[in-house]
């Protein structure tokens, strides 16, 4: 049985090792073609004209993520809070699973969602088509609650008692307990279920790519159009040929490390936190 | 801990706040029509078949000085990945101007005459409005008996008419089709633009010689031309030219059909007539306005 076990295992491990080595293999040579620097700093993206500079997109992965980090974050974390010291049981019946549900939605519902309702209403708001930078944090910031509120919950909640009830004896109220120590005293689990969220957002592709414009140039404010990292793979693989083509899997490994970064932050979190 | 309700609080009222100028905006600019206001331009993604044949059939492709081809459609233009979400786009917002294949057009969006000529197929073949691009299909050298007659039958009289029917363009045919008796397995694959006439085209022929099964996958351009070429499949459809590169590895293209460009706007907006050169301005940022457009 245990043989079983360790296929199952390894077959996790060779799929990873295989995306790898596709990705840096296909990728890896179009970037040098190109020139590292020409294609990480170059601001022009014309395949047409053999120009492939990624500068913009990766401005715009990083803006759009860090924007839904701004709008997701504080309300999942007070959320969590909520959930787990707050919330009475007969309400938490209700509320756990909506939240658990916001994770199953697929994320070009979201991205529908986002066209219909989000885009109307910032085109009212800013007289500009409604599609953006802001738009786009929004709507990932939505995406990334559950990940941020289940993570942050479960941090808070393994907190020891003790702690809660130590505040109290000195005197605190219920509120100040819960926030000035049980959530220092889960602080690094929450900050692992951020990183977790940024992970997602900056993977996010088909929700963004219906509201964020598109435009590969680098956004003039908040409200002007933004290309992702990913969104440029998506939009372009189906029609792209020869170089064009490496271009873009040059861009996947451009968010592979991005990924990396991430991923590799979370785990040396965790292993601080242990 | 009062701090923290104070904050909540204020949250709340700004949150109140911006929904309110949301509701508030939509009355009042509903109304309007857009004869003023910043022109939104929305284009398809760079290598789209869609998006290749417009900005040549426009002239927003140009030479520059050394001699290369270059796509001079503005930086600030939205850039959608699929004909549905252009759709919405610009039935959404009143200040848009888009394209779409003139097979996909209906009464979500407008489209505009362009130098006069409405966008229909009487008028494509009568070559009054000129924006139309083919539809391609690829094939092998090494191919199928069944396969070859299908493409005699797609280029017959009967083959045709499937594309007439289906709101698509007739490039001639080639005599009438008649039945062969063959027997044998098609794939056929790319373009999701092509995929729906491919389908009829494959119903009408399957009529005829019911001992052929015919599978159509629906991907993309480029997968189609690719997996002809690496046998994955007999036939490829391309919405778009079929590159040198591709012509290198051995495929032979056929034009089975045209298709048209509408140029489409929200259906508030006054303006329905355009000549071609203001769609250009228009596209390469030169006109950035719809009250500069008289």
């Amino acid at each position: 049985m245990k043989i079983v076990f360790l296929l199952a295992a390894c077959f996790s491990i060779l799929a990873v090792a295989l995306i790898c080595i596709f990705l840096f293999a296909n990728g890896v040579p179009a970037i040098w073609k190109i020139g590292v620097l020409d294609f990480l700093l170059g601001q022009k993206w014309m395949p047409a004209n053999q120009l492939f500079g990624i500068f913009p997109m990766i401005v715009g992965s990083v803006y759009v993520t860090a924007g839904a980090i701004i709008v997701g974050v504080p309300m999942g974390i007070l959320c969590a809070v909520f959930l787990a010291r707050f919330c009475p049981e007969r309400l938490y019946k209700i509320v756990k699973p909506a939240v658990s549900l916001l994770a199953g939605i697929p994320s070009i519902v979201y991205g529908f969602f986002g066209l219909v309702v989000i885009v109307p209403i910032m085109q009212d708001l800013t007289g500009g088509n409604g599609k953006g930078v802001l738009t786009a944090s929004i709507l990932l910031g939505i995406m990334i609650l559950p990940t941020v509120i289940g993570v942050s919950e479960s941090a808070i909640r393994a907190v020891p008692n003790s702690y809660y009830e130590g505040a109290l004896a000195l005197g605190a109220t219920h509120e100040r307990s819960v926030f000035f120590t049980l959530l220092p005293a889960a602080k690094q689990g929450i900050l692992a279920g951020v990183i977790l969220g940024v992970g997602r957002a900056i993977g996010e592709t088909m929700a963004v790519i219906m509201i964020a414009g598109n435009q590969p140039v680098v956004p003039d404010s908040i409200f002007g159009g933004v290309r992702t990292l990913t969104a440029n793979i998506v939009m372009e693989m189906g029609y792209a040929a020869d170089l064009h083509r490496e271009a873009l899997l040059g861009t996947g490994v451009v968010l592979f490390v991005f990924i990396l970064i991430i991923n590799l932050s979370f785990s040396a979190l965790k292993r601080r936190r242990s | 801990m009062k701090k923290f309700f104070a904050l909540a609080l204020t949250m709340a009222v700004a949150v109140s706040a911006l929904t309110g100028c949301g509701g508030s905006g939509e009355e009042t600019t509903g109304g309007d029509t857009a004869a003023s206001g910043s022109i939104s331009v929305v284009s398809r993604e760079d290598g789209s078949g869609t998006r290749g044949a417009f900005i040549e059939l426009f002239g927003i492709e140009a030479e520059n000085e050394a001699g290369e081809k270059v796509d001079y459609t503005t930086q600030t233009a939205e850039i959608t990945n699929s004909t549905a979400v252009m759709m919405t786009t610009v039935a959404g917002n009143k200040n848009a101007i888009g394209y779409i294949s003139l097979g996909s057009l209906d009464d979500s969006v407008k489209a505009l005459k362009i130098d006069g000529a409405d966008a229909t197929v009487e008028n494509i073949k009568s070559g009054t409005y000129k924006v139309s691009r083919p539809f391609n299909i690829a094939t092998k050298a090494d191919l199928s008996d069944v396969a070859s007659d299908f493409i005699t039958f797609i280029l017959s009289d009967e083959g045709q008419a499937v594309v007439e029917e289906n709101g698509y363009i007739s490039e001639g045919s080639a005599g009438t089709y008649t039945a062969s008796g063959m027997s044998g397995k098609i794939v056929i694959a790319g373009s999701s633009s092509v995929t729906p006439v491919m389908e009829k085209l494959k119903e009408a022929y399957i009529a005829l010689n019911p001992d052929v099964t015919i599978e159509v996958q629906q991907n993309d351009s480029t997968t189609g031309m690719t997996s002809v070429a690496e046998g994955g499949c007999d036939i490829g459809m391309a919405s778009r030219e079929v590159k040198d590169s591709e012509l290198e590895k051995g495929l032979q293209p056929t034009t089975i059909a045209l298709d048209g460009i509408a140029v489409i706007v929200n259906q508030e907006n006054s303006i329905s007539d355009m000549t071609s050169e203001t769609v250009k301005s228009i596209f390469t940022g030169e006109i950035t306005d719809w009250s500069e457009i008289a």
